[in-house]
């Protein structure tokens, strides 16, 4: 029996744009076993981002439901959407989003500052997720002072700082070179996999797909392909 | 989010923007000092009216008059009143009334061996002298119905003259007459011993009597006075126009009352029941109460225009705060995303503005504290302009412009407060960005 952290059901989203409608996601289905490393794959447009931010709770959905845990987040208020990303979710993203006035440490500590740990502790943690990420030299740089794969580590080492239980990352290599794409990649398949985490990751590029347990094929709004890539559950 | 970090992130967030913060604080500084500038020239001028005033008596002291002024659609009307016993008995029943007291004067004089001296003798309660704020600087008070007693006031003893040479008292030396120790005696008739004297004039009695004390200098009529007991005063009085054959004096309506209150605060409450029972009074209250209301229009109008330029500043706030939202849209988002609880999002603007708000109060305060120093030292003429530059009756020059305590921290308060209205609207407004707008725009 498979243990299954996100569960998706005949998901859907309809914008509205004048007066057409544009379905973004179409009757999805879809679970997410936890420690796994999912990756959804697609074209600009085909609705693979959109898909992520409902899983993120940032977005609701027209029709279906979410679960999370076993619990439907497009029925949480947004205090306890914050509540629960402060607990269960670390984000990636593609243009890192630190905080400029922020050092390495301070920005990693972020998500434990809004749970409202004291500094020594959440300090104590961000320094050993920046370790972890091999930015023990960088700790007091601010980001304007790191190149774009230091700044990409500190923003995992952000998404990993609380423990959460999943990741979710969108196109997080879109702005990096080859070289650090693969470094970045590694490191995030390892540290997730070290920690047990849950990775689902957004990009349109096949070659970083091919690092995930599981590839999921997105167009026009509907899942078209699955792909099994097992090697890590294997393991 | 723990308080000290999100007043940190504020902080760092205030201290981003160095030129805008800077520029933006200035504004609440100039706002706050104009302010507490404006209104602490108010108060210096309401303070030296006080002391004016207390120059020239006692604030608490009610005068209460033999006639009623009655005010009617078609202008006022005088009406003779009747001030008895029952009616000083009434007026003490009066809530905050300390003490009451019938008021009688009559002149006379007094006769010590070859001199002599004019007096007016001032009858009253002796149980009130103490109430009334007299304090013996010789001798001591007079005691309740105690009669052929004197209590002199500081210039009264000054009078005495010799009638054959006219040298008056004696200049650059002692006193003629020391009324402490030499004999006097008192007589209601004052043209006693002058050679101007109506020689078929019926003899007045003289008064054998003794001085209980001298006064300390109150500044005012009463220096000038001799004061006995009312009803001892009452009976020489009509000993004396029995002795005329002028008796058919009133003799049971005094002159005047004067009515102690114990507060400042229930003057007013004194003086009105006062006048309910038709009776006319005085109180220099009335005459303060007219300057405050003018005082109040001319501080309400200085801080009108101080705030005026607070008001701007408030506007100087938002935009700094709006367009550091616009700047930060990005920023904020991202911090949803992480899980910042939506309520710290806007408190960490509110703060913000609440910083840039209390650094301007304080800068604004500091600058006015020197202002109001500059002013005091060198505004003289300044001062006489507006209706300050009151002098003490030491000699030493009031202050122009006064800051008392409760201004400076009103200032800083206030000057905090407009900072988080100000920053109310940005603060929602960040608040309410949606965090998928915020992180999706490159």
């Amino acid at each position: 029996m498979p243990n299954n952290i996100i569960e998706i059901r005949n998901l859907r989203k309809v914008y509205h744009v004048g007066s057409e409608k544009v379905v973004a996601l179409n009757h999805i289905t879809l679970d997410i076993e936890a420690g796994e490393f999912c990756c959804l794959v697609g074209t600009s447009g085909s609705g693979k981002s959109t898909l992520l931010n409902m899983l993120a709770g940032l977005e609701k959905p027209s029709l279906g439901t979410v679960r999370i845990k076993g619990q439907a987040i497009e029925k949480m208020s947004e205090k306890q959407l914050a509540r629960f990303r402060q607990e269960n979710i670390g984000f990636i993203f593609q243009s890192y989003n630190l905080i400029p006035t922020l050092t390495a440490l301070e920005n990693t500590a972020m998500p434990l500052i809004f749970r409202g740990m004291p500094r020594k502790q959440r300090e104590a943690l961000a320094r050993e997720a920046l370790q972890r990420v091999g930015l023990a030299n960088h700790m007091a740089h601010r980001p304007t002072q790191m190149s774009g794969g230091q700044q990409q580590r500190v923003g995992i080492a952000r998404a990993l700082v609380s423990r959460p239980p999943i990741v979710f990352a969108d196109e997080p290599t879109g702005n990096l070179d080859s070289k650090t794409t693969r470094e970045v990649m590694e490191l995030m398949t390892s540290t997730t996999r070290d920690l047990g985490q849950t990775l689902v990751l957004v990009t349109h590029d096949l070659s970083i797909a091919s690092y995930a347990d599981r590839i999921i094929h997105i167009s026009d709004g509907n899942i078209v392909k699955i792909v099994n890539n097992r090697k890590r559950l294997a393991k | 989010m723990k308080f000290t970090d999100i007043i940190g992130l504020a902080l760092k967030n205030f201290l981003r923007r160095k030129v805008r913060s800077f520029l933006t604080i200035l504004g609440v500084t100039i706002g706050t000092a104009a302010v507490v500038v404006m209104l602490s020239l108010g108060i210096g001028m309401s303070e030296g009216f006080e002391k004016q005033m207390e120059m020239m008596g006692s604030l608490t002291t009610i005068e209460v008059n033999r006639y009623y002024y009655e005010e009617s659609p078609r202008g006022g009307r005088t009406e003779p009143a009747t001030i008895d016993d029952k009616v000083i008995e009434a007026i003490s029943q009066i809530k905050g009334v300390k003490v009451v007291t019938p008021v009688m004067w009559r002149s006379a004089k007094l006769v010590s061996g070859k001199y002599m001296a004019w007096a007016q003798l001032y009858g009253i309660r002796p149980e009130a002298l103490e109430a009334l704020g007299y304090v013996p600087a010789e001798g001591r008070l007079l005691n309740p119905g105690e009669h052929d007693m004197l209590l002199f006031g500081v210039g009264a003893t000054q009078n005495f003259y010799n009638p054959k040479t006219s040298r008056w008292g004696n200049p650059g030396g002692r006193p003629p007459v020391n009324v402490m120790t030499d004999r006097l005696e008192l007589t209601l008739d004052d043209s006693y011993g002058e050679s101007w004297a109506d020689p078929n004039k019926k003899p007045a009695k003289l008064y054998r009597v003794r001085t209980a004390g001298i006064l300390e200098p109150v500044n005012d009529q009463m220096d000038w006075c001799v004061v006995v007991d009312i009803g001892y005063l009452q009976k020489i009085v009509r000993e004396y126009d029995i002795s005329q054959g002028t008796f058919s004096r009133d003799t049971t309506s005094y002159e005047q009352a004067l009515v102690k209150v114990e507060d400042v605060h229930q003057v007013d409450y004194v003086l009105q029941e006062i006048k309910a029972m038709k009776l006319g009074t005085f109180s220099l209250q009335d005459i303060l109460k007219g300057m405050k209301e003018q005082l109040f229009m001319i501080q309400a109008v200085l801080g009108g225009i101080g705030a005026m330029s607070l008001l701007v500043a408030a506007l100087g706030i938002t935009n700094t705060m709006v367009m550091s939202i616009y700047e930060r849209t990005r920023e904020i988002g991202v911090m949803k995303v992480l899980g910042c609880l939506l309520t710290d999002i806007r408190k960490l603007f509110l703060w913000e503005a609440g910083i840039i708000g209390f650094s301007g109060g304080v800068i604004g305060l500091l600058l006015s504290l020197l202002a109001s120093y500059l002013l005091n030292r060198f505004g003289g003429d300044l001062g006489g302009l507006i209706g300050g530059g009151i002098y003490a009756p030491d000699g030493t020059r009031l202050p122009i412009s006064v800051i008392p305590v409760w201004l400076a921290a009103a200032a800083v308060g206030f000057a905090t407060f407009v900072g988080l209205v100000s920053g109310f609207y940005p603060a929602n407004r960040a608040m309410k960005l949606s965090a998928l707008e915020a992180i999706r725009n490159e």
